[in-house]
């Protein structure tokens, strides 16, 4: 219990550290922290990495302008073309339960605006990211290449995953589809671990964990996610 | 008796009137089902309930300044029914901008929303409002008379429900309102008097010319980005490449390069899944056209929970229901089924499929081995000699993700406990019923359809349903198999090995071991499995308990996605959070709110005129009481035919039809008929009695009439229908005729207050029957309908009560 507290304490100081420095270039400092403390740690998210991750990302650059004072709120907004950006706790969550490591080989399905391949790069050494959209695609190579050199964007359909990139410490579904292509099981990694939300936006979420070890390929459906659905997407068109 | 000889202008009123009625009820009908497109069904519903409010508003304008608007009416009238139609033609199209547009999904997350609701709830308002006001006008102005006139307008609505029958198999919806307003328009220029015409003539030319130009306009309308076309039209070279207006919905096929269809495909699956075009109805995604191969070894959805049924056993004789556009009956035919027959419910899609499709669908519906039918589920099966399949599959019930409880109040009586004992009646000794769902959180789909498996068993005298019934499980669906005789140790086998090969996990077997039940698919809230085992047992009262409606819906309460409790919404709120809660069953929700604000809405609008009406010495109750029983009985008693009829005939929208404008049609004969009777006051009483005396008969032996004739050829089930529905019809048109006969005598005055009652209760009655129905069936709403008529002829009972007058007066009649 104490080592616990005393690993918050020093979190909690590490991220405060980092705010004090940017707090004056970033006008959204205060809210990631307080999204970090108030949504993430409050809910059980405590991989070092994933929280240090989140607690940089400056999540209002990718959002649209206008959904920008919103960027920190506890729920997922709208990017256009029917997408979202999840919920913090959402991309939390899901960076947490594949446990990513600096030396890995990450693959993300479906882009969106780049903000969980963004945490993803500040942890892993390796993204790549495939979005079906091409304005999407665009908007989030634009963005990310301003910030990550280790962040490969692929405009296409993610059925077939990255074949030469492959295979794949872990692979981060961000679109939910009713069947898991066979291509991307087959460019998993012995012993890796693939991640996909069950469920459309609107309902209690529950999320898929696909885990690969030598023949048998197994799944663990995780705990219902708790979901606040997200303001109307042609607002900021 | 109504002895006043009818003059060629007041002919000429009664025709205006006529169209008017026509154009409002088709315009009504057309508005619910472009709504149900652009948004959902029940959204459609709570939008329309407030619009014809306008019924009841009408009414309260008309009791407030009843002797202005009566002077002004010569040429008021057949403006207000001009204005009324040039409305119809652009209120829908008006919605479509930017200030009007929102979505109900967001209604319970999106405070904003709420200004733009209340703007399209005025939008849709004003033409039913000023169409309304013109009828009450002519109502008041010709009190001593208004048989014919409401005979006219009943008579008008009942062709106008017939008139929207024949458009929506025609044309797009969208162009159906341009054509509706002109009806509207002809009305006001047939009503006009001679001396009035020029300026209003300028006015119906300048209506035709917006008909025209909004008939010009494309026919695509702005769907919610939350419905499955528009999500899906937002990836890349995907289009719509064939559409078509159709009875049952308008049929959209999507083609692009990412559409395909393998629903929880089994993980050990290395092939490619194949891209198939979508088949979307109303904007939802209704499945995938196939391509049958014949000399293909397997199908796709053999590597699903759905192969079970073929793994267990070679099957001999198949019948498919309900297939959507034709997977599941390409899976049968490829699994050796000697004989395969599929039931198409949807005639559009069956026909689609045969011709336009035909090729691409690999010929699959002129297979020697098929036998495909149009028709719906309950009718086949009604028809079907015992013992005939050996296996009977049902579609794959809930969607990918589920669906936020929007069918929750969609009637399905191919699910209820009666048609699974027909399916258990059809089936040979060693057949199977076969029914795979997606696995919801929480479990509601998936114990409800446990539970009535265990039911249709324990029905039929399976002691041990245990014995009887396997399931298997994967990430996303769960099969279930419910056999007549005992599974055998083969089958048993054959689940087994099935599984391992497919990463699959056995729910249910006889022997079933609890380590393999998660071998492959860990569930962190286990729960699932112990509620199945729970219901297997059928001794722990879990249906009784649980959270949310599961013990097996019946034709009584045919609604088989229903599931939310409303004494459970503070323990759903506690579980699930305050802001989840509307999304675990949007569609029930949205009635709720539709009643409570009909009900909020109505009470202002009946109030409102009663400040005006203090002034008059006469009692009021009589003529509240009165008005709201007829206007609450005679849409219970609608509402509850259109719901029985259903399953008689087949379709809701032939349901719909059939029974608005038999009543309609047949209520206007019985108005017609009133003006014969001399005194209105002893005939009411009678007639009331009358129709309560049918609705008590209707209550107790309707349900074994319908199930008793369900066999019985077409004609003869139409020609049944037109009886059953018109002779309560008949007598109920005449009870609001001779009440305003008799408040013409009584209190000129309250007229138009009856009118706005009678117009409020008959929207509160929509919502309210609905509600009725879900929590208590059909039987409850049947009888409170009769106790609405029994009221009725209460009051003019107890008339001297009811109906005081000032000292040394007498109640007219």
């Amino acid at each position: 219990m104490y080592y616990l507290g005393l690993k918050f304490l020093l979190l909690t100081g590490c991220l405060l550290g980092y705010g004090t420095a940017a707090a004056q270039r970033d006008p959204y400092e205060a809210e990631r922290r307080q999204m970090v403390r108030t949504q993430l740690q409050a809910r059980d998210i405590h991989h070092r990495a994933t929280l240090r991750a989140m607690g940089t990302v400056p999540r209002h650059l990718y959002v649209p302008a206008a959904q920008q004072r919103f960027a920190y709120q506890d729920r997922p907004l709208p990017i256009g073309y029917g997408q979202t950006i999840s919920q913090p706790y959402i991309v939390g969550y899901m960076t947490q339960i594949i446990r990513p490591e600096a030396r890995h080989n990450v693959l993300e399905i479906g882009t969106g605006s780049g903000y969980q391949a963004a945490v993803l790069a500040e942890i892993v050494d390796q993204v790549h990211t495939i979005e079906i959209v091409p304005e999407l695609g665009q908007t989030a190579r634009r963005v990310l290449g301003q910030h990550y050199d280790n962040v490969r964007v692929k405009t296409g359909d993610g059925y077939y995953g990255w074949e030469e990139a492959g295979p794949f410490d872990a692979i981060v579904v961000t679109a939910a589809a009713e069947y898991i292509p066979p291509p991307l099981v087959e460019q998993l990694k012995d012993g890796g671990k693939m991640i996909i939300p069950v469920g459309s936006p609107f309902q209690v979420q529950l999320l898929m964990l696909v885990e690969k070890k030598g023949s048998d390929i197994t799944t663990r459906t995780l705990m219902p996610v708790r979901f606040v659905p997200f303001t109307r997407a042609s607002q900021d068109q | 008796m109504e002895k006043h000889p009818i003059t060629g202008m007041e002919k000429r009123l009664i025709t205006g009137i006529g169209l008017h009625s026509a154009a409002i009820i088709a315009f009504q009908l057309a508005l619910m089902q472009l709504i149900s497109m652009v948004q959902w069904h029940h959204f459609a519903y709570m939008i329309i309930s407030v619009a014809m409010l306008g019924f009841g508003a009408s009414g309260t304008l008309l009791a407030l300044a009843r002797k202005k608007l009566l002077h002004w009416s010569p040429w008021l009238v057949p403006a207000l029914m001009t204005l009324s139609g040039l409305l119809m033609m652009v209120v829908f199209q008006a919605a479509r901008l930017e200030m009007f547009r929102f979505d109900v999904y967001l209604l319970f997350s999106d405070r904003s929303q709420f200004p733009i609701l209340a703007a399209n709830y005025l939008l849709f308002f004003l033409p039913f409002f000023f169409g309304a006001l013109a009828i009450g006008i002519v109502f008041i102005q010709h009190a001593r008379s208004i048989g014919t006139y409401y005979f006219s307008n009943l008579l008008g609505s009942g062709v106008g429900g017939l008139l929207i029958l024949v458009l929506s198999g025609a044309i797009h919806p969208l162009h159906a309102p341009p054509l509706i307003g002109l009806l509207s328009v002809g009305g006001g220029l047939i009503s006009m008097r001679p001396g009035s015409r020029y300026g209003l003539i300028a006015f119906n030319i300048l209506a035709l010319a917006i008909s025209l130009f909004m008939l010009k306009q494309p026919a695509s309308l702005p769907l919610s980005e939350y419905k499955g076309l528009s999500r899906t039209l937002n990836l890349p070279e995907t289009s719509v490449v064939y559409s078509e207006p159709d009875i049952q919905g308008h049929i959209e096929v999507v083609q692009g390069p990412a559409l395909r269809y393998a629903p929880a495909l089994s993980l050990a699956y290395t092939g490619a899944i194949p891209v198939k075009k979508q088949v979307f109805v109303n904007g939802d995604m209704y499945g995938v056209i196939p391509r049958h191969d014949p000399d293909a070894s397997s199908h796709i959805l053999d590597h699903t929970t759905m192969a079970l049924p073929y793994v267990m056993a070679d099957r001999e004789k198949v019948l498919v229901l309900r297939p959507g556009p034709g997977s599941a009956v390409s899976q049968a035919l490829l699994s050796g089924a000697r004989r395969v027959d599929a039931v198409f419910e949807n005639g559009g899609v069956f026909r689609l499929m045969q011709t336009r499709y035909a090729e691409a669908s690999g010929n699959l519906m002129h297979q020697d081995r098929l036998h495909a039918r149009n028709i719906q589920v309950r009718n086949f099966l009604a028809n079907v000699p015992a013992g005939e399949y050996d296996m009977i599959a049902l579609p794959l019930l809930e969607s990918f993700g589920g669906t936020a409880g929007l069918n929750a109040l969609r009637e399905d009586y191919s699910l209820t406990k009666e048609a699974f004992q027909l399916m258990w009646e059809a089936l040979s000794p060693g057949g199977v019923i076969a029914v795979s769902s997606w696995i919801d959180y929480p479990a509601r789909t998936t114990l409800k359809l446990m539970a009535t498996l265990v039911e249709t068993a324990r029905q039929n005298g399976i002691a041990r349903p245990a014995d009887h019934i396997a399931a298997i499980r994967s990430w996303g669906t769960i099969t279930f198999v419910l056999k007549k005789q005992a599974l055998t140790e083969l089958e048993v086998a054959r689940t087994r090995s099935f599984g391992e090969r497919m990463y699959f996990d056995p729910a249910l077997l006889p022997d079933i071991q609890e380590e393999e039940r998660t071998r492959f698919n860990m569930i962190e809230e286990a729960s699932l499995l112990a509620y199945l085992d729970l219901i297997m047992e059928g001794t722990s009262g879990l249906e009784r308990d649980y959270g949310f409606v599961i013990d097996p819906s019946t034709d009584d309460r045919p609604y088989f996605s229903q599931f939310l409790r409303l004494k459970h919404i503070p323990r759903l709120s506690e579980t699930f959070g305050q802001d989840n809660v509307p999304f675990l069953e949007l569609g029930y929700l949205i009635v709720v709110v539709t009643l409570v604000q009909s009900l909020l809405l109505a009470l202002l609008l009946i109030i409102l005129p009663l400040l005006r009406l203090r002034r008059s010495p006469r009692r009021k109750s009589g003529t509240l009481l009165y008005f709201g029983a007829l206007g609450l009985g005679y849409m219970f008693a609608e509402i509850i035919l259109i719901q029985r009829f259903v399953l008689y005939l087949g379709h809701p929208v032939y349901a719909l039809s059939a029974v608005i404008s038999t009543m309609l049609i047949a209520s206007g004969a019985g108005s017609l008929a009133s003006g014969r009777i001399n005194i209105p006051q002893a005939s009411i009483q009678r007639v009331a009695l009358v129709v309560a005396g049918i609705l008590l008969a209707y209550t107790l032996l309707l349900t074994p009439l319908i199930r008793e004739t369900l066999p019985a050829p077409l004609f003869v089930k139409t020609l049944l229908s037109l009886v059953i529905i018109a002779i309560p019809a008949f007598f109920m048109g005449m009870m609001f005729p001779l009440g305003i006969r008799f408040l013409a005598a009584y209190d000129h005055s309250q007229i138009p207050w009856a009118w706005g009652i009678n117009g409020c209760l008959s929207v509160i009655s929509t919502s309210l029957a609905t509600l009725i129905a879900v929590e208590s069936g059909f039987r409850i709403v049947m009888l409170v309908a009769f106790g609405s008529y029994l009221l009725a002829c209460a009051c003019f009972f107890f008339g001297k009560w009811f109906f005081r007058t000032p000292v040394g007066e007498k109640i007219p009649g």
